[in-house]
């Protein structure tokens, strides 16, 4: 399976916080606009709508038979006033006024001259929109008039038209048909009004840009400090404690759950500190018993026992710090040499120390921990293990790994015949040598460098044991 | 999951119930009395050039009359029904001949889509019934409550409800007798 690829927790808090106040606030933004030009929409609209019933109204009105002039004067009027634009138009699409048509027809039904055709009637060739004149001469259900928004010239329009019926007061100089006369046609120019709302639009949009930023950038910071530095704080110190600084301490003052979990890890970092301490006492098979609960169990192992030469002498001539350390000093490179060979300390008793391997490889391990323990002590000419030296032992075979001891103390260590001959071996190995049985000779002979057989007689064996005295390793085992 | 499905659907029903159109008028009316035996014949604006045939239901035959200041007053009961007959063609139609529509009022003074006390309706030949919300109508039938050149031309200026031609349940009696 593919590693998924990582994302810095940063980004995607940013990104969350962008998101909601984009959604957020052009949410509230956009249905203000909305809202605003709905609503200016809809009042223009309405006094549209409120205009031309005046309007309409108003000829009903003033029609009276015989007056047409009278209205004629009126819409001349007020066509002029305000800044709303009002045209008649005729059944036929043409100008109301805008010739003498109207009154050579009327002068035809009445068979005579009834009124006089003017002679300054001018036609400036306006014309209605066809497809919604058309619309305005049917009947129209709906309670108001038809609107629709036009662009002439650059402009934005909104534009109304209203039919007008041939009334019964129309009818005795126009006849009963058609039944409409015309239509009242108002227009209003909206253009500064839409270039208001949308500079108010615009002014929104920066508002908003600013506002989404300047929230980002604020909020961003505050889970930054807050939540996300806290978090890599607390990850570097497991980072540190995972490379065995368990120095390092969460330094998270926050009184909230982060602190909360800082303060938890540096308890959790304690307690790993003190098992890391105690591990240096305790073997690893001992950890790991108590990890497996095991209590007993029969494994074929290597086993080395090394042993400091005429220590009870070196012992008794210094001071107890003095020989407290030099002990130390040489159990603790052993320990290294053992531990980088893969091997395990077992215990060490006095001056001894008891160690086994159970690796790929153990009787070579075995073999290349104890030349690299003697070769340390024979280069130590600054006596910095006070010129002590070991001799050491090493056996294999199978032996009892357990549990040993009181309910109250004990340890998990080995024994059996196999770990009493390596500890024979040892005691025999004089200063400076080693001793590997013939069992582990035969595993290794080909890697490594000895002299011998020799024949040994060992406490508690009534049999010489065939040994052999390591003196260095060949070939590649180097 | 499956009660909100059961609250939706009630939710949904109630909805579709309550946006059921409103009939006005019924299918039937062929027992009518017609509102005058005047034949209208010639054109008029708002029905051009077509024949007309008006009815009235029984709700409307016996208008309330009543009498302030010298003037007449004609109330049609809420319930009123008169529906024209609008044809093809000005001239009178064939035996068995469909009108082209049918052109109503209804008297239902508290309808919302009342307009002097009015509901004014085009039915077309599909059924459907479209109510003039706009003053189209009520605009030229206006002009029934004045002197007006159609039937008795209503020289009185009574106000006769917006009807040109009251139907007069007095004369029908007579008739028969």
């Amino acid at each position: 399976m593919a590693a998924e690829k990582f994302t810095p927790i940063t980004r995607k808090v940013n990104t969350i916080i962008v998101l909601t106040l984009i959604i957020g606030i052009g949410t509230i933004i956009g249905l203000s606009y909305w809202y605003i030009s709905s609503t200016t929409n809809t009042l223009n609209n309405k006094s549209l709508n409120q205009e031309a019933e005046y309007l309409y109204q108003t000829i009903r009105t003033i029609m009276i038979p015989g007056q047409a002039s009278l209205a004629q004067g009126y819409f001349e009027n007020i066509a002029s006033i305000g800044e709303n634009k009002i045209t008649i138009f005729r059944q036929t699409g043409k100008k109301a006024f805008s010739d003498n048509t109207t009154i050579e027809s009327v002068n035809r039904r009445w068979g005579f001259e009834k009124f006089h055709p003017a002679a300054n009637r001018q036609d400036d060739g306006e014309k209605p929109l066809d497809r919604y004149f058309s619309q305005a001469l049917q009947p129209n259900p709906a309670g108001k008039p038809l609107s629709f928004r036009v662009i002439k010239n650059n402009r934005v329009y909104v534009d109304i038209y209203k039919m007008l019926e041939n009334t019964i007061k129309c009818r005795p100089c126009h006849g009963e048909l058609p039944t409409a006369r015309g239509v009242a046609a108002i227009e209003k120019d909206i253009t500064s009004q839409l270039s208001d709302q949308y500079r108010t639009l615009g002014f929104s949009i920066i508002i908003f840009v600013f506002v989404v930023l300047s929230l980002a950038v604020i909020l961003s910071q505050f889970m930054k400090n807050a939540v996300i530095k806290p978090v890599k704080v607390i990850g570097d110190v497991c980072m540190e404690v995972t490379n065995g600084n368990f120095e390092s301490k969460v330094a998270i003052k926050n009184r909230d759950e982060i602190g909360t979990l800082g303060q938890t890890v540096n308890k959790m970092v304690e307690g790993l500190h003190e098992r890391f301490k105690l591990s240096k006492y305790v073997s690893s098979s001992t950890i790991d018993s108590l990890k497996t609960e095991k209590k007993g169990e029969r494994l074929p192992l290597t086993i080395l026992f090394s042993d400091i030469r005429s220590f009870t002498s070196y012992a008794e001539n210094k001071q107890p710090e003095a020989v407290v350390e030099s002990l130390n000093k040489i159990l603790n490179f052993q320990s290294e040499i053992i531990h980088r060979n893969k091997g395990d300390i077992d215990k060490y008793v006095g001056d001894e120390v008891v160690a086994f391997f159970s690796n790929d490889n153990p009787e070579l391990s075995a073999c290349r921990s104890a030349l690299q323990i003697q070769r340390e002590l024979a280069g130590d000419s600054n006596t910095k293990y006070g010129n002590l030296q070991v001799g050491i032992g090493i056996n294999q075979g199978e032996v009892i790994l357990g549990m040993v001891g009181s309910e109250r103390r004990a340890d998990y260590t080995i024994i059996g015949d196999n770990v009493n001959t390596a500890s024979r071996l040892c005691d025999v190995a004089k200063a400076g040598q080693i001793i590997i049985a013939d069992s582990i000779y035969r595993k290794v002979k080909e890697q490594v460098a000895t002299e011998g057989p020799y024949k040994v007689k060992v406490k508690g064996k009534n049999l010489f044991l065939r040994v052999h005295i390591l003196k260095g390793l060949k070939g590649k085992a180097k | 999951m499956k009660k909100l499905t059961v609250i939706l659907a009630v939710v949904l029903l109630g909805a579709c119930s309550g946006g059921r159109v409103k009939k006005y008028l019924p299918d039937d009316y062929s027992g009518w009395e017609k509102t005058t035996n005047t034949v209208l014949n010639y054109p008029i604006s708002g029905h051009e050039n077509h024949f007309r045939i008006p009815y009235i239901n029984e709700t409307g035959e016996k208008p309330e009359i009543t009498v302030k200041n010298n003037r007449k007053y004609y109330n049609y009961p809420p319930g009123t029904i008169i529906i024209k007959e609008v044809y093809d063609k000005l001239t009178a139609p064939a035996p068995g001949e469909k009108p082209i529509m049918l052109t109503a009022m209804v008297k239902a003074p508290d309808d919302p889509n009342a307009l002097g006390g009015w509901v004014w309706i085009v039915k077309t030949p599909q059924n459907k019934e479209i109510i003039f919300k706009s003053d189209f109508c009520i605009t030229c039938h206006n002009d029934a409550n004045s002197a007006h050149p159609y039937g008795d031309k209503n020289p009185d200026g009574e106000f006769r409800d917006y009807v040109f031609f009251p139907y007069h349940y007095q004369s029908r009696e007579e008739s028969e007798k």
